[in-house]
């Protein structure tokens, strides 16, 4: 009982000292805090600022417009932007249910499966407001007409997304190449360059060589969101307004190029139109070729699959990402070769009986009761096997061979400004004894001296060859492109000039020699009777080479004009088909047409009406 | 015992308007005014619409609680202490209710409907449990620092954890160890096993948490921290501590060496620690320890666990001196901070009046605290001064933990901020534990 009654001095006495303590704990602890918050929000207030700030903004790229593509003339062009549409929902503004049921309704309007859209919006999502997109390539008609229903589309979105056209380019997309979305590895690679995940970029041609130029910069808005990625702030401030992409001007002349395509129709081969004294390309046919709209529209996945799975390589750009072998078209070199070495007396005679034997082999001219005594001239002329197996085995040998294979660019790059070229193969005995662990045999040279065996080049590489006789020891770098122009006032930003590739050591004096026997060949030789073009003088070579399998070739011709013409004005033509079958051994007719189109001024179906070739108006296969 | 104020002249009389303590009453007041400002704007969304009604029903829950504090200054403050021990099974009968029949909400069965109205036991548990402990230590003041009294107040204090813990519900748990710690040193227990105690407590939660805090934290391997991976290496040395405290405790017996008994003493203590840990660890998952310390370094888990504690941290630091203005905070509005209207209330209230909002909210409370411990050395009556002293001091503890929770220096538990966070139990519990305290100060010179 005493214990319980006390004076209050007493209690005061007895619970001083320990409630004292508590109050010092709890002082000390406020004080900390106090502290702690003067830390916080004082001394790294703004730091906190700064990432509160980060935490809440949102950049979204206003896209460029890319930039178009135009032939040298630079009228109408030929890759364009189609105005299009990307149709987005954002889930957040949306009720499950309401989901299902704009779903339902978009499904009709864009021609997808209500499942499709669905599945495109994972549970996850359902909250947040950041726009999803259901369709992209959507046209303008589309559009307006949810526009003007949108109550009935609550929480549907749209943005301007602008698709690549190819629509007439046909043949003229092996070179302009295609764009399509960034893949993973790309973008790991580029993203230093500014590219995002959100990027469209050219996957191959001119489109991805010149990406830099024809993609201009995105720019960017910024705006204030809260944790789902909803926009806070109604003013959007545009901070950086996207710089459009510049135009191309091409070296390319769509009419030629139309003409080349048409000439050499549905087979499948190469043709390929060069300004020798600059190395502008008029024109570069590949055939078959593919329809890269196909790559927009729905079922695009099937359509490239049935692309990449066709035999006949439709995405294969046969003028610089194939090589065969030169066959007969080679003999310009070793002719040159014979000239400049002065291996051999050009007026010697050799007598074809139409097959020479080396070791235990005999090595078959393509006339077999033989030509009889050849010298250089006629020996180019009537391209006979026997006279040149000859020149290679006794009078030049392969070092020399290879040397001037090399010396036309043979083996080496073009240089061309698209991606993907290959090198093609220059043989020697150092390369086969590498590759094989075989020695080098006569049976080798033999081969190699009318343009088989290992040896292949690119159509490219072929039209260089002819270039550098006709420019009389010049090659210049091949190239696509001409001009880039700024879109906003038709101003040419940057004009490629030509570039040497190779100067070769070979006096003109030979060349000059090279071209009036390649002139002869046309004149008096395998070519006198399908060049029959009287719009210009023609001076050129033909080849035939096996390709190993029964009934399988490689046509060529390789030709310059006019034969005679001031070099600026000499035009190469090359073309190449793999034939299989009559109707195909085309190489010489199609640059026939080439020749009378391009120096006369026709069109195909003009050229072969002057040729008095009507009868190719039906020539369909 | 209460015969005795009749004896003095000092028989009961009604308490006097004059003696009603304004400033305890108006600061708890201004306290519970600014939570409702800033659970109003916890429900403002980023498009600057009203989504929630939390701030209306906490008006309701502060009606109540006036209403409450009133009624609570009817009977003497001494009738609480005869009720202490009915109150006290009264609330453990509810605890296990709520164990069977309970509402899960967050993952603790801890809610009991009531008329409608959902309440948590848990939190009323608290007071009282203060109240049980004041008259309990009351009635055996003569053996105060017995061993006997020391361990009757903490299984009077264990039993209600327990039921907690099963819920389970560590937050509200953890509690209840301040309050025994603090009724237990004004009451003067023991103070020798008060020490060994905490001792015990504190080592295990070093032992339990090293394992996690090496893996998550320092993200680096120690060779010696194997010791706690490897459960036979842990019983081992546990054993072996154990074995040296028996062995030095015989030493003091027989020797009389007083060194003997420190040697005994830290064995002991170390061992008994490493032995809880052990268990402690095998109950818990490593992820629920992980989010008690992920506060150390919330980088480690900046989308799980640690996303609460960088949040709010943003949205503390960010309010600068000034704060960025009632109702225009970013982090909140923009709902990048969670629990905004409970658990981070002040992290808004940070974010939006800035340090001098803290601050004030700070003195505030240490007015309130201090005041209260003032009014307890007036009354100066044994039981008034240990539920008092338990009452503020569990204030105290909620304040401690839920505004270190929001400045990324206290594990984030679910502890609410007394007076501000939304909520009507807490509240409730909190108002009555004041009006107590205020009915102490209303008959402070009638005993």
């Amino acid at each position: 009982m005493s214990e319980a009654y006390h004076s209050l001095d007493t209690v005061k006495r007895r619970f001083k000292p320990r409630i004292y303590s508590i109050i010092t704990v709890i002082g000390i602890s406020i004080l900390f805090y106090i502290a702690f918050l003067y830390h916080l929000q004082i001394v790294k207030g703004s730091e906190y600022q700064n990432r509160a700030r980060a935490v809440s903004r949102r950049v979204t790229p206003i896209p460029a417009q890319r930039g178009e593509i135009f032939d040298r003339n630079h009228d109408a062009p030929l890759v364009s932007n189609i105005d299009s549409f990307a149709v987005n929902i954002i889930p957040g503004d949306l009720s499950d249910r309401e989901l299902d049921e704009v779903a339902g309704k978009l499904s009709g309007v864009l021609a997808v499966s209500k499942e499709s859209i669905i599945k495109k919006i994972p549970q996850a999502y359902r909250s947040l407001y950041q726009a999803v997109e259901i369709k992209s390539g959507v046209p303008f008609h589309t559009i307006s007409h949810i526009a003007e229903r949108i109550d009935e589309f609550p929480g549907v979105t749209w943005q301007s997304k602008p698709i690549r056209n190819y629509r007439d380019v046909d043949s003229m997309i092996h070179f302009l190449g295609y764009v399509g979305n960034i893949s993973r590895e790309e973008l790991q690679v580029m993203y230093n360059r500014g590219y995002n995940i959100n990027s469209v970029l050219g996957k191959t041609g001119v489109e991805r060589q010149y990406d830099d130029i024809l993609r201009g910069s995105p720019g960017k808005r910024y705006k204030v969101v809260d944790v789902q990625g909803r926009q806070v702030q109604e003013r959007q401030y545009v901070e950086e307004p996207p710089i459009n992409g510049n135009d191309l001007v091409l070296t390319i002349d769509r009419n030629i190029q139309k003409l080349t395509e048409e000439a050499l129709g549905e087979r499948m081969g190469s043709a390929v139109v060069l300004d020798a004294s600059t190395g502008e390309i008029l024109a570069m046919v590949s055939y078959p070729w593919f329809d890269a709209n196909r790559f927009y529209q729905a079922e695009a996945e099937r359509y490239y699959r049935q692309y990449a799975l066709d035999p006949k390589h439709p995405f294969i750009n046969r003028s610089i990402q194939a090589s065969y072998s030169p066959a007969s078209t080679f003999k310009v070199v070793m002719t040159t070769a014979a000239l400049e070495e002065e291996a051999i007396d050009p007026e010697r005679e050799i007598n074809c009986t139409g097959r020479l034997r080396v070791g235990n082999r005999y090595f078959n001219c393509h006339v077999e009761e033989g030509h009889g005594p050849v010298d250089l001239t006629s020996g180019l002329a009537e391209s006979c096997n026997v006279y040149f197996y000859n020149l290679g085995l006794n009078h030049l040998g392969i070092e020399a061979i290879a040397r001037y294979a090399r010396s036309y660019g043979f083996g080496e790059f073009t240089g061309i400004d698209i991606p993907g070229e290959v090198r093609g193969l220059v043989p020697t005995p150092e390369w086969k004894a590498a590759t094989y662990n075989s020695p080098w045999v006569g049976g080798d040279t033999v081969n190699v001296s009318i343009g088989q065996g290992a040896l292949s080049v690119t159509p490219m590489q072929m039209a260089n060859m002819i270039a550098m006789i006709a420019n009389e020891g010049h090659v210049y770098r091949p190239h696509l492109l001409k001009q880039v122009v700024d879109p906003s006032n038709a101003q040419v930003i940057e004009e490629v000039e030509p570039e040497v590739l190779r100067t070769s050591s070979i006096r003109s004096e030979v060349f000059r020699e090279v071209q009036d026997k390649m002139r002869y060949v046309i004149t008096d030789g395998t070519a006198e009777v399908v060049i029959t073009t009287e719009a210009v003088k023609v001076a050129g070579k033909t080849g035939t080479g096996e390709v190993g399998l029964e009934n399988s070739w490689t046509a060529w011709f390789a030709a310059y004009g006019p034969y005679d013409a001031p070099i600026e004005d000499r035009i190469v033509v090359v073309t190449m088909v793999e034939a299989g079958n009559d109707w195909e051994w085309w190489a010489v007719r199609a640059a026939n047409i080439i020749f009378q189109g391009i120096f006369a001024d026709q069109n195909y179906d003009e050229a072969i009406e002057a040729l008095n070739w009507g009868w190719l108006h039906n020539d369909r296969h | 015992m209460i015969g005795t104020k009749s004896g003095l002249g000092m028989g009961e009389s009604k308490p006097s308007l004059f003696g009603f303590d304004f400033l305890l009453f108006f600061v708890m007041l201004a306290l519970m005014a600014i939570g409702v400002l800033f659970i109003y704007s916890s429900g403002v969304n980023s498009v600057g619409e009203l989504t929630s009604e939390e701030y209306i029903q906490q008006i309701i829950w502060i009606a109540g609680a006036l209403i409450l504090y009133f009624v609570v200054q009817i009977p003497q403050y001494r009738n609480f202490e005869k009720w202490a021990f009915t109150i006290y099974f009264l609330n453990i009968l509810l605890l296990i209710v709520t164990l069977m029949f309970g509402k899960v909400v967050n993952g603790a069965r801890s809610w009991l409907g009531l008329f409608g109205f959902g309440v948590q036991p848990s939190e009323f548990m608290k007071l009282s449990l203060v109240l049980a402990l004041s008259a309990y230590y009351n009635r055996s003041t003569a053996n105060i620092a017995s061993f006997r009294t020391f361990i009757v107040g903490l299984l009077l204090t264990i039993l209600p954890m327990i039921l907690i813990l099963m819920q389970p519900d560590m937050g509200t748990t953890l509690v209840f160890i301040p309050i025994f710690f603090a009724v237990s040193f004004v009451a003067g227990a023991n103070s020798k096993l008060l020490f060994y105690l905490m001792s015990i407590g504190i080592l295990t939660v070093f032992f339990a948490v090293l394992p996690v805090w090496e893996r998550y934290i320092l993200q680096q391997e120690y060779r010696w921290l194997t010791l706690f991976e490897d459960v036979r290496l842990l019983l081992l040395t546990t054993a072996v501590f154990l074995f040296v405290g028996v062995l030095a405790f015989i030493g003091k017996k027989y020797t009389g060496q007083a060194y003997f008994r420190w040697i005994a003493v830290f064995f002991a203590l170390v061992g008994v620690s490493l032995g809880i840990s052990f268990l402690l660890r095998s109950s818990l998952k490593d992820y629920q320890i992980m989010r008690l310390i992920v506060f150390i370094r919330p980088e480690v888990d900046p989308r799980g666990s640690g996303w609460h504690v960088i949040q709010s941290l943003t949205a503390v630091g960010s309010g600068g001196l000034w704060g960025k203005g009632f109702l225009h905070g970013t982090q909140s509005h923009y709902q990048f901070l969670p629990e905004q209207s409970t658990d981070f209330i002040f992290s808004i209230l940070a974010e939006e009046w800035g340090f001098a909002g803290s601050v004030l909210v700070m003195l505030l409370f240490a007015t309130l605290l201090i005041r209260g411990f003032w009014i307890l050395l007036q009354v100066g009556d044994n039981f008034a001064v240990y539920a008092g002293t338990g009452i503020l001091f569990m204030i105290f503890f909620h304040l401690l933990v839920n505004i270190g929770m929001t400045l990324g220096i206290m594990p984030i538990t679910g502890i609410p901020l007394i007076f501000m966070s939304y909520g009507g139990s807490s509240l409730w519990s909190a108002c009555f534990g004041l009006a107590l305290i205020q009915n102490m100060y209303l008959r402070r010179y009638k005993y």
